[in-house]
């Protein structure tokens, strides 16, 4: 068997990663496909530059991690678009999960022959294009700039090319943010079929809680009034499929399902304990949990080829950044990736994340009936609860790992960050004394503001000064 | 002649501010006074506490540059407002408690900001943003309702129970009822009564209380049906978007000088007295009732949609203003779906409670008009 070697643990430029691609065997390019198939086009191991060719340019920009397990995931994660309209060609039900950010697609993936994806994710697309024609088709339809970057998913739809048109949109709303709730709402005109689900707050409950697995305390009548959400998901399901699920399907879906949240949280552990791997990497991980990027299976296969890589190079304390790098945890995922490979060229490393999608994190409990799992799961969600939730997950991550400073990440209009970022940054400040940045990401563009950078820059100088 | 002048806004500015005096008076002896920012929150089930609802639907400039030292500057400019006046405006001061509904998220996140820099108890009722009204969707509710019934209870002293719930709703029922009326009087052509009338009969409606407020409304509709019409034919219009309040009565008072807007589909308008609580068991009438008010942020909001098509055909409507406040997500975004539904003619205005754009307001406003 062909065999390709990790050079040394680094990241690498764009330009870079071309050179080492030709060092790539033709039989490993040959061996990652997705779906399963044998068919020429599944194959998916290709290096950025491929997917700069076809409009992601910002990837120029970025540091890549140099193992061939992270190009195997970048090629994975870029050929996305391709893999939904295949999904389609090859006769898969294809269903649009938007808003609840990792409930609804373990259902949905239970159902042999569905794909579910987010269309929420395609925020990032106007930056990785350094394109605003998405922004610019939603504002067509009404909604402006002052609003959240998730605008773009309502100019995908509305464009009808960036992922297939959805036979059923299942939209969750609720106790969310207003700006997804909004694009929902419009986007509702593309969808041949919609069901809404409700999103419910996460209530203060007292003696009588329940606790998810990992402690988020919740009442258990919102979980009961969630599982009859999710039924409704199911019954839909069943009436676009015709197929009558049985609880055993049910369950195996919640089972691959936290397999993929049992290896995400082995490279939390991993990439956030030693730099065993880069904040880029770990971001797009960590969204792999939202809807495995179409291929539940093959994104397990990756994640594993990843946890190998990340172990072994823990074990050889070999690493890809810096180990006495400042370490930062990171709130409000960025739109721009750029920003993190900004921060990592300064000295700096995320050892912790609140990225909005802490349910999509949270392991299932495989003991319970599969949709009140599902639905127990869900109520460890980032956005359900109040900010001083939001804050204490924060200082959680800050205690544990030694933390030297947080950075917040905005969205101009984004609702939740317009309410809630004061709220977070002064619990921080006051239960830690942690220095928090808080700046809002700038529309797509080739590179960071001066002003941001000139920003990020005297923050990481504080940070090193206080040690 | 401004043919809405049928009552004095300062008459209703004299009533309000004895009423808030009055609300001091009685809370130094020992009553408590209830916020609440929007329509869903059940105010029959504040006074059922024996406690005093108060709506608090303020904005103002000055109030929102107070309130960006606890918000960020792209909050909503009402929430924005709200905290401002917690820290300047004496009658939110004086609140014991707030109650804040999940409507948006701004308003769902408001509670937090309250609690956190002023200090003041402020119950959270959560209320599902799908508005199809699946039974375990309101039962949902009014389990919700229950756990605010306790909170109330505690503040109070007092847990609502079902006689008092009664009697609150049947109060409140007919204070919807009158203002119902008042609002009747625009279908005929050039109405008395102007838009900035009824808001201004609404708001200080509902804060002098159901009672007072039946004699309140009962001279404004003697007036109105006493007084004769002009003669002159001007542009029928609605009105829609954001919450409008006392500080938006400039923007009316603008419009109303040469249009008459007949109708409405605001929170602080129409929509907050449109429909009765119904019959029934006390606390699942108002948890039906609650649950299916029509509003923008709900999903889908396809009875909003309804009740501007319903209004804007009862009344004869030619066009639309529609005023959104910066940062409102709900309505903003669904300004030129409306208009496409409704097939009207629409001014969009979104703005902020600054005063230097008022001149621009008024050129668009007069453009507007005249197309129309």
């Amino acid at each position: 068997m062909a065999e390709f070697v990790d050079p040394k643990p680094a990241r690498v430029t764009f330009d870079e990663w071309l050179e080492l691609f030709e060092r790539v065997p033709d039989e490993l390019i040959e061996q990652y496909r997705y779906f399963g198939s044998s068919e020429p086009w599944s194959k998916y191991l290709f290096p950025p530059q491929t997917f700069a060719i076809y409009g992601a340019r910002h990837l120029r920009r970025l540091k890549f991690d140099n193992s061939l397990a992270a190009l195997r995931m970048w090629g994975f994660v870029q050929n996305e678009t391709e893999r939904l309209f295949r999904a389609r060609q090859t006769g898969r039900h294809v269903v649009a999960t938007m808003g609840d950010l990792g409930a609804v697609p373990v259902i949905v993936n239970s159902f042999p022959g569905c794909v579910a994806f987010y269309p929420d994710c395609i925020w990032w697309t106007p930056f990785t294009m350094e394109s605003k024609v998405l922004f610019d088709a939603a504002a067509d339809l009404g909604i402006g700039d002052a609003t959240c970057f998730s605008r773009a998913a309502l100019g995908a739809f509305a464009k009808h090319s960036y992922f297939p048109d959805p036979e059923l949109v299942i939209a969750s709303t609720g106790a969310s943010c207003d700006d997804y709730s909004g694009v929902e709402q419009l986007a509702a005109r593309f969808a041949a079929d919609v069901l809404w689900v409700e999103e419910p707050w996460r209530n203060e409950c007292g003696a009588a809680c329940g606790r998810t697995k990992s402690g988020v305390e919740y009442d258990p009548k919102t979980r009961d009034f969630l599982v009859v959400e999710y039924q409704r998901v199911v019954e839909r399901m069943e009436r676009l499929t015709g197929h009558h699920i049985t609880g055993d399907e049910l369950q195996s879906g919640v089972e691959r399902a936290n397999q993929v949240r049992k290896l995400v949280r082995r490279l939390r552990e991993l990439a956030y304990s030693q730099p065993v791997l880069g904040a880029l990497e770990m971001m797009v991980i960590e969204f792999g949990n939202l809807h495995y990027y179409s291929d539940m299976d093959e994104w397990t296969a990756v994640l594993e080829h990843i946890v190998g890589t990340a172990e072994r190079r823990a074990g050889a304390r070999e690493y890809v950044l810096d180990e006495r790098a400042l370490r930062l945890i990171w709130v409000t995922p960025p739109a721009d990736p750029l920003l993190l490979t900004y921060v990592e060229d300064r000295g700096a490393r995320v050892v912790g994340t609140e990225y909005v999608i802490n349910q999509a994190l949270e392991e299932m409990d495989e003991s319970k009936p599969p949709l009140d799992a599902i639905a127990e799961s869900f109520l460890a969600a980032s956005l359900i609860g109040t900010s001083r939730q939001r804050a204490d997950a924060v200082l959680d991550q800050a205690r544990a790992r030694g933390v030297e400073g947080v950075i917040i990440s905005n969205i101009l209009g984004g609702s939740h960050c317009a309410m809630e970022s004061r709220l977070i940054a002064d619990r921080v400040k006051a239960e830690v004394g942690l220095p928090v940045l808080e700046f809002d990401v700038a529309p797509p563009a080739r590179e960071i503001d001066r002003q941001l950078q000139t920003r990020i820059d005297a923050f990481l100088e504080v940070l090193r000064s206080r040690r | 002649m401004v043919p809405s002048a049928t009552v004095d806004r300062q008459t209703f500015e004299v009533i309000r501010q004895e009423r808030v005096e009055e609300l001091m008076r009685v809370r130094a002896a020992g009553t408590k006074l209830v916020g609440y920012f929007c329509i869903f929150a059940p105010v029959e089930l504040i006074a059922a506490a024996g406690a005093i609802p108060v709506r608090l639907a303020r904005g103002g400039q000055a109030e929102r540059q107070a309130g960006e030292k606890y918000l960020r500057s792209d909050a909503c400019v009402f929430c924005s407002a709200c905290a401002g006046r917690f820290e300047t405006d004496p009658l939110y001061r004086q609140m014991d408690a707030v109650v804040a509904v999940n409507t948006c998220d701004m308003m769902r996140r408001l509670p937090e900001v309250i609690e956190h820099h002023f200090g003041i108890p402020a119950y959270r009722l959560y209320m599902p943003r799908t508005s199809e009204p699946l039974p375990h969707r309101v039962a949902e509710f009014r389990r919700q309702l229950e756990l605010l019934a306790d909170q109330l209870g505690a503040l109070t002293g007092k847990r609502p129970e079902a006689a008092g719930l009664s009697e609150a709703t049947a109060s409140y029922n007919r204070l919807r009822g009158l203002l119902r009326q008042a609002d009747e009087t625009r279908r005929v052509d050039n109405p008395l009564l102007s838009e900035s009338a009824l808001l201004d009969l609404a708001a200080t409606a509902w804060l002098v209380g159901p009672v007072p407020a039946e004699s309140l409304i009962d001279s404004v509709l003697r007036i109105v049906w006493a007084r004769p019409r002009p003669d002159a034919k001007r542009p029928r219009l609605m009105l829609g978007g954001s919450m409008l309040a006392e500080d938006d009565l400039w923007l009316l008072d603008l419009v109303e000088s040469k249009a008459d807007i007949v109708t409405d589909i605001l929170c602080t308008g129409t929509r907050w007295f449109s429909d009765d609580v119904g019959p029934g068991e006390p606390m699942a009438a108002l948890a039906q009732h609650y649950f299916g008010r029509a509003c923008m942020h709900r999903r889908p909001n396809d009875a909003l949609y309804e009740y501007a098509r319903r209004r804007a055909a009862s009344f004869r409507v030619q066009g639309m203003i529609y005023k959104t406040l910066l940062y409102c997500d709900a309505w903003n975004f669904e300004a030129r779906r409306l208009q496409e539904a409704l097939g009207l003619p629409m001014l969009h205005l979104d703005t902020d409670y600054a005063h230097e754009n008022r001149e621009q307001v008024r050129t668009r406003v007069e453009a507007f008009l005249e197309m129309i």
